[in-house]
């Protein structure tokens, strides 16, 4: 477990909730999404602020500003938390807590990325990030935020669809799962590959053709049994 | 015999069903939107009261589900529900106008007098620099040329020299521009005088001090060209909200290297985010100044038909009240705006 970057953030309830952490890489490419938008941004804002000549050199400023300091906390704030390339790389902001990131850890963490910045090319931030579990930088450490993944990777799901078949021997716990498991990720196999695993589990599984008191027989292949067994296990008779 | 995941989900669906229903409805009524009831498939929609008890529910069921190690499929159901519901239950709802309020009338001043010490040290490593050089290059004008170098001597004397013409503390640009300048540079600047405080505080302090250094520098220059009044007469108003901030972000960023030297009972990493949280009115607090100061400087402190008399008293003025907003405004309260922070 030790090489598996998931964060628990317990609440009062005590209950665990889940954190996937976003290492460098999705955050440095939505870093250079982000100033690539802000970039095009300041050019198209450039272009209609220097036909006003004084005013426009002026706004034109303050939107370089806008886009250097601001633009971070204000997508932050905003329900997504998330700025525009974080988006797109399916990443978002929230407290290390779980909760939804706060005003001023926001401002606080987008100051700071000047000190992550230091001495050139985000080389404390990356050392950071590279050094921690969570993937913090400097800003994120003194705020207490935590950039996510926000879709969790769910391998497992719902189980397929079959006849159950009351396994050939009682079942350990651990047992139970491991059958339990594999049938949930039976769609996102191949039927070789199904059989090929269910049959590590063939001592458990009732014999091929087995037939009990009339009813349909099990399946030859093992895949189609360990399915039957799973759904035996979840309580379908 | 135990109860099995089938049984499990038939039995307690129904709560779940209600609880997302809720938080939709919670969703969509913070975005202001009507919900109709058929929208969400029932008649009635759980109140406030009832999706936290429903919370509590969904809880227990997952640590059930979780310890009995049902299939992953519905533990992670139960995961996604109850991390959403946890989101909008915890969720601060302490944002709005009258928590804008509050921050400008008690939050903001009230943490500035809590820095005192780090702000007394900010100022005197501001005043110090500006004092020893401003006197140095009085007695002796060559004296500026060790802290700036020939260029920059001689735009000081064509933004207030004699040369200087309708325009004061500038060579070109018109209000606009300067307006823009301004925000982008010295808000820039004091930004990073409080990250700076990362590194243990030296860089705020250095910041700081170099600033105070430059601002000896001119002064003493303009002083010694007899150019006192154009300069004094232009840094008077809006240096009451420029300095006044540039010394804040160095005190706040002192506290952050503060915090990282010396936690205390905390952990480093404990203190440092408790040194953030405390600052953050600060920060707020100068970010705000700065603005005024740049509106102030590029439409006001510029403008040379201004008798150097009325904007004496301006100035004199602007002092006053920002010194009296940072040192009394709230002053009875703040104990308790302090304690409601720490908690």
């Amino acid at each position: 477990m030790k090489l598996d970057t998931r964060l628990l953030a317990e609440t009062p309830e005590g209950i665990a909730i889940l954190l996937r952490p976003a290492g460098v890489v999705p955050r440095g490419l939505a870093y250079s999404l982000d100033f690539f938008i802000r970039f095009l941004a300041f050019g198209v804002a450039a272009m209609f602020l220097a036909r006003l000549k004084g005013v426009g050199t002026g706004l034109m400023l303050v939107t370089y500003f806008g886009l250097e300091w601001i633009y971070p906390i204000v997508f932050e704030l905003l329900p997504g938390a998330a700025t525009p390339g974080k988006r797109a790389m399916g990443l978002l902001v929230m407290m290390d807590t779980g909760l939804p990131v706060t005003p001023s850890a926001s401002v606080t963490r987008n100051l700071l990325r000047v000190a992550d910045f230091m001495p050139l090319m985000f080389a404390f931030g990356m050392a950071s990030m590279l050094l921690r579990r969570d993937f913090k930088r400097l800003g994120d450490i003194v705020a207490g935020t935590l950039v996510v993944h926000a879709e969790q990777v769910r391998l497992a799901g719902a189980l397929p669809e079959a006849q159950p078949l009351a396994p050939r021997v009682p079942l350990t716990r651990a047992q139970q799962v491991a059958i339990l498991h594999l049938a949930g990720r039976a769609r996102r196999l191949t039927s070789e590959r199904l059989d090929e695993l269910a049959t590590l589990a063939d001592n458990a599984l009732p014999p091929p053709d087995y037939a009990p008191g009339g009813t349909s027989p099990a399946p030859i292949r093992p895949g189609p049994r360990l399915i039957a067994v799973a759904q035996w296990l979840m309580g379908q008779r | 015999m135990a109860m099995t995941p089938r049984q499990f989900e038939a039995r307690y669906e129904p709560a779940w069903l209600e609880l997302e229903r809720g938080l939709n409805a919670l969703d969509a009524g913070r975005r202001r939107r009507k919900i109709r009831p058929a929208e969400t498939g029932a008649n009635e929609l759980p109140t406030g009261a009832r999706v936290a008890q429903l919370y509590r529910q969904c809880c227990e069921h997952l640590a059930l589900a979780r310890e009995r190690a049902y299939p992953v499929h519905l533990v992670a159901r139960l995961e996604t529900l109850t991390a959403r519901a946890h989101q909008r239950i915890y969720r601060r709802h302490d944002v709005g106008l009258a928590a804008f309020r509050h921050l400008v009338l008690y939050k903001a001043p009230a943490a500035v007098r809590a820095l005192r010490w780090h702000l007394l040290v900010a100022t005197l490593v501001f005043v110090l620099p500006t004092v020893v050089v401003g006197v140095a290059t009085w007695l002796d004008p060559h004296f500026v040329l060790t802290v700036v170098d020939a260029r920059q001597v001689h735009d000081f004397d064509g933004m207030y020299g004699q040369q200087a013409g309708e325009r004061l503390g500038r060579t070109s640009g018109d209000d606009w521009t300067m307006f823009g300048f301004y925000i982008m540079n010295n808000v820039g600047i004091a930004f990073r005088c409080f990250a700076a405080g990362l590194a243990l505080g030296v860089g705020s302090l250095f910041m700081v001090g170099y600033n105070g250094l430059l601002a000896g520098a001119v002064a003493g220059f303009l002083v010694t060209r007899g150019d006192s009044e154009r300069f004094f007469s232009f840094v008077v108003t809006h240096s009451a909200f420029e300095l006044t901030a540039i010394v804040l972000s160095g005190a706040a960023g002192l506290k952050l290297g503060h915090a990282m030297l010396a936690p205390g009972r905390l952990t480093r990493t404990q203190a440092l985010m408790r040194a953030a949280r405390e600052t953050s009115p600060v920060v707020f607090c100068f970010t705000v100044m700065l603005f005024v100061a740049a509106g102030i400087e590029a439409f006001w402190s510029s403008a040379a038909w201004i008798a150097p008399g009325v904007k004496y008293a301006v100035g004199g003025c602007c002092w006053a009240l920002v010194l009296a907003y940072l040192g009394l405004q709230g002053k009875g309260h703040d104990a308790a705006v302090l304690e409601a922070r720490a908690r």
